[in-house]
């Protein structure tokens, strides 16, 4: 199990955004995390990647407690933000060597050439960031996501602003880390399509609680994945 | 290592881009502008040769102070509206790392700021008394200023995450330091006004520079004010201390 | 235009010296005032002061003397009978323009203060285009910033 979550609560100021969130994420997962706009998806990425601060429950990452070891869930994790910013006045380059340098070890200048061209954008890593698309950002910050080639990768909308052939790109980048380097991948996204196509478990979260866990497969059953989001996520569902 | 990392990238980006390096071509430019006018206008070249290092230290030390400021404000809250900080915190680098790598440019900023001055500063007080004492006690307090106001610049950053409200607040607090200058001379010399100058850090720095340059008056005279000072400095770097750690997206 | 000398009805009369002065701002001179007492008794406690006036065309006033003289008033303790007391009152030419000065004394057993004559203060402005060699430092070092900013700024544009 590389994720144990157990009765997570998380409020503020009075409104309660996470309500005694309990799941599991087995290694080598790609674990879709699914739910609709302020349900509660990127509190619950902020306290697992050790960022923000649950007010209780338990978390760990590959046994690791992320209130008591916050340093070594961060140098195993990464993570890809849904508004992930850019020092746009960098190149790729510099962008990539500049975060690989605040972990212990620290990506070679092959390395870095060879993730860019993982993501596409070999021939643009001495370009300011500033140049680049939003679909070029996107590649850039999944680069920037792997540059310490993480055991486990949170994921929040990671082919947002990508088009048909951006997203089917990441999409087999991310299955391919998947099956060849068994990272553990953490999908939060609303497009389904992504869901159905990538993730063998998952989980429904509707104000603050999961209201659906498990094989992919199973939970569908019969139906789409589309027919179990909306029912799980009508209101009333829980 | 982390720290000098980020440190790096900090000064990096206030420094060696087009945008950071306008700062210190402006400094330069109203610095020969004032050490020529001060040199060469009619009434102004008459002042003694302390008088005019002494008004152009003050400058120096308010600018330093500014742009100190201007950097703290952007420090976090900047980051934060970028959208960049998401990514600095996912990272191996806890918050004291980043704060100080923060800290550390804007020190090399106010470096960089002294550097340039320094050939002003010669030309200015060249043949007066008490010229390298002055500079030294620039690099000192002003050092110590730039720490205290860029630290508390930061702390409320972190703490507002708006840089529009944080420069606001950050421009009024400059005003309220330098307001002893507001103060008529018979005002200044008032309880009121020698309480407001001695509690006041700016005030404090630049009554030293007074004592030392034009008065030559030895440390024994300045440890008050500068005890005052250090004391700043320590409360501004434990208010950012603070603000940082609380700081969560 | 002739100065008559005032001689009140005052024991005492006061000149100055010197009765004009052609200078360079900047420079430093010195007036002397001679107080004569000319009675037969001994004033005592008296008090002198320089005052100067602007009598530049357009532009009369009376100078606040703050930053041309430190010491613009003298008391003077005693003037035996039939003596005389001289004063200095050395000055630093701030501005340009013409001048007069004068010296009062003020007796507080008379009725009215003595002045001296008016002695006339020309001062020539001076142009200086590079005092203590600052022109090198002015121009240089923006220039000299100038130049790495533009390195900077196509270095940048080069990579993007």
């Amino acid at each position: 199990m590389i994720i144990s979550v157990e009765n997570l609560v998380k409020k503020y100021n009075g409104y309660t955004a996470l309500d005694g969130l309990n799941f599991t994420v087995e290694d080598g997962d790609i674990f879709g995390f699914l739910g609709p706009n302020g349900a509660g998806k990127t509190t619950t990425i902020r306290i697992l990647t050790a960022m923000i601060k649950a007010d209780s429950g338990n978390v760990l990452v590959d046994g690791h407690d992320v209130v008591k070891e916050p340093l070594a869930v961060k140098r195993i994790i990464n993570a890809l933000p849904e508004s992930n910013g850019y020092y746009e006045w960098m190149t790729a380059y510099e962008y990539l060597e500049f975060f690989s340098n605040l972990y212990e070890e620290k990506a070679s200048k092959q390395d870095i050439h060879k993730l860019l061209e993982v993501v596409g954008l070999h021939g643009k890593e001495g370009h300011l960031i500033r140049s680049y698309s939003r679909g070029m950002k996107q590649r850039l910050g999944i680069a920037r996501a792997l540059i310490n080639r993480p055991k486990l990768l949170f994921l929040d909308e990671p082919t947002n602003g990508l088009d048909p052939k951006g997203r089917r790109d990441i999409h087999d980048l991310l299955i391919d880390l998947n099956q060849k380097h068994s990272t553990t991948i953490f999908l939060s996204t609303h497009l389904l399509d992504d869901v159905e196509r990538l993730c063998n478990r998952i989980a429904i979260i509707n104000y603050g609680k999961i209201v659906r866990t498990g094989e992919l497969d199973r939970i569908k059953g019969k139906g789409t994945i589309e027919d179990i989001f909306f029912m799980s996520t009508k209101e009333g569902a829980l | 290592m982390k720290t000098a990392y980020i440190m790096q990238k900090e000064i990096k980006e206030s420094i060696l881009t087009p945008k950071g390096f306008l700062w210190y071509n402006l400094t330069s430019v109203i610095l020969s502008v004032l050490s020529y006018l001060f040199l060469t206008n009619s009434e102004l070249s008459l002042l003694d040769q302390g008088e005019m290092l002494y008004m152009i230290m003050n400058f120096i030390t308010a600018l330093g102070v500014l742009i100190g400021l201007v950097f703290g404000a952007d420090s976090f809250a900047g980051e934060i509206e970028r959208g960049t900080i998401e990514a600095l915190f996912l990272s191996p680098a806890n918050k004291t790392e980043i704060t100080m790598g923060k800290l550390g440019a804007a020190l090399t900023n106010w470096g960089i700021i002294f550097i340039i001055s320094l050939p002003y500063l010669f030309v200015v007080g060249k043949g007066g008394q008490n010229l390298l004492t002055g500079i030294a006690y620039l690099a000192i307090l002003g050092t110590l200023l730039v720490i205290t106001f860029s630290a508390f610049s930061m702390g409320l950053s972190a703490r507002i995450k708006s840089m529009k409200n944080s420069l606001i607040i950050s421009f009024f607090i400059f005003l309220l330091a330098g307001s002893p200058i507001f103060l008529s001379a018979a005002q200044r010399k008032t309880w009121f006004g020698n309480i407001l100058d001695l509690i006041n850090p700016f005030a404090d720095a630049i009554n030293t520079f007074d004592s030392v340059v034009i008065d030559s008056q030895g440390f024994s005279y300045q440890i008050g004010r500068v005890a005052i000072i250090c004391g700043y400095t320590f409360l501004s770097l434990w208010f950012l201390k603070r603000s940082a750690s609380r700081l969560e997206m | 235009m002739n100065y008559s000398p005032v001689f009140a009805a005052s024991r005492i009369t006061v000149s100055i010296n010197p009765p004009s002065i052609q200078a360079n701002m900047g420079d430093k001179i010195t007036y002397t005032g001679t107080i004569t007492n000319n009675s037969d008794k001994a004033v005592n406690n008296i008090i002198a002061y320089i005052s100067l006036a602007n009598v530049t065309r357009g532009k009369e006033s009376p100078m606040d003397l703050e930053d041309w003289s430190a010491n613009k008033a003298i008391k003077v303790d005693t003037i035996p009978p039939r003596g005389t007391y001289e004063g200095k009152w050395p000055m630093r030419l701030i501005d340009s323009g013409s001048y007069v000065a004068y010296i009062m004394v003020v007796d507080k057993n008379d009725n009215i203060p003595v002045s001296s004559a008016m002695s006339r203060l020309e001062i020539k402005r001076v142009l200086r285009l590079n005092p203590n060699n600052v022109l090198p430092v002015a121009l240089g070092e923006p220039i000299l910033l100038g130049i790495v900013f533009i390195f900077i700024y196509f270095r940048r544009k080069r990579v993007k």
